[in-house]
């Protein structure tokens, strides 16, 4: 079983655990838009990003590929004219891009969990085949972001709590929302890694660290990276 | 979220926002520099890591190291997806810190130009 932190002397959280093996099944399986296979190379190009030689894909289209590395090494400097290129590409869609950003960033977060630990790269998921399901949601809509979004309604109902009182939800929470199962990805990862949506509107304790030293981390990390947001 | 969580742990008072934006600016948060100092290496993949990670382990604890590094996973995952789909700011975050974003320099950021 993947994640299983053999010989690692440090006290990972089982909602950590929990949340990096989702993550790993997330990304093997058929997507909406992508197979299983393609999903897993994304990761693998995103793995690879710094590297020019090894970020090379037979699997995936050109523009794929670029909107991979532009993600991961160089997100400070995307704009709306990029992103409008890359979903205009050959083999690209707005829906393949918002799949193949969710992959990217997911398994960037569960990598650089173990780079900050000094722990060796969990090994990336064997495809799980099938095709994908192709299915847009009827309710997607264009509004202030770059991809359209899904309101509340058009989560699963077990999801819709992740929105919390929001018709849309939280700008960052609904980014994704075009493959609506996003959105709980987005909230399993933020609960093993940092906090779930209900934690973070709790008092401490809620972790080893105060809140005031996550948020601390958390503005650090998000300053170094030169996001706005 | 720094400010509105020191104003609940009742830290708000000793809190420099400037500490977050830049390596040379104490927070007033405990320990503060160590974390900053962790989260900077963490993102640069510099040789200071294995270090800080020792550091943060002795004065902190293993636990704090866990956490401290699942909060830097967390968040190179949240600002890729902020930059990646231009998405802009949230009402309560705009009116939150309208009153500091100009003083941390955030306007310069390229990305405030997805997201104001």
């Amino acid at each position: 079983m993947a994640f299983e932190y053999a010989g690692v002397d440090l006290p990972i959280r089982e909602k950590t655990i929990a949340s990096q093996r989702m993550s790993w099944n997330m990304i093997a399986r058929p997507g909406r838009w992508w197979t299983g296979a393609e999903r897993v190379e994304i990761a693998r190009i995103g793995r690879a990003a710094r590297d020019f030689e090894a970020a090379r894909s037979e699997l995936l289209p050109e523009a794929a590929v670029h909107a991979i590395q532009k993600l991961v090494v160089d997100n400070a400097n995307l704009s709306r004219e990029w992103y409008d290129e890359i979903v205009a590409a050959q083999g690209m869609t707005e829906d393949r891009y918002v799949e193949l950003v969710a992959v990217v960033v997911h398994a960037l977060s569960v990598d650089e969990f173990h780079r900050a630990l000094g722990l060796e790269l969990e090994p990336l998921p064997e495809p799980v085949s099938g095709e994908p399901s192709r299915q847009r949601p009827a309710l997607a809509e264009q509004r202030d972001s770059w991809p359209p979004l899904v309101p509340k309604a058009g989560l699963r109902p077990d999801d819709q709590m992740l929105y919390g009182p929001l018709e849309w939800g939280a700008n960052v929470i609904s980014a994704l929302s075009l493959i609506p199962e996003n959105v709980r990805w987005l909230h399993d990862l933020s609960e093993g890694h940092y906090l779930s949506f209900a934690e973070m509107r709790r008092p401490d304790p809620l972790r080893a660290i105060s809140r005031p030293q996550i948020e601390l981390i958390a503005a650090r990390v998000s300053a170094l990276n030169e996001c706005f947001y | 979220m720094l400010r509105e969580s020191s104003k609940r742990s009742g830290s708000l008072d000793s809190l420099n926002l400037q500490g977050a934006v830049a390596a040379d600016s104490d927070s007033g948060v405990p320990h503060g520099g160590l974390l900053t100092a962790f989260a900077e290496a963490a993102v640069r993949r510099t040789d200071a890591l294995p270090g800080l990670r020792d550091r943060i382990v002795a004065e902190l604890g293993p636990q704090e190291l866990v956490d401290a590094a699942g909060v830097v996973a967390n968040f190179q995952r949240m600002v890729r997806i902020a930059d990646g789909c231009g998405i802009p700011l949230d009402e309560f975050t705009r009116d939150a810190t309208d009153d500091v974003r100009e003083d941390l320099g955030l306007h310069e950021y390229a990305s405030a130009a997805n997201t104001t």
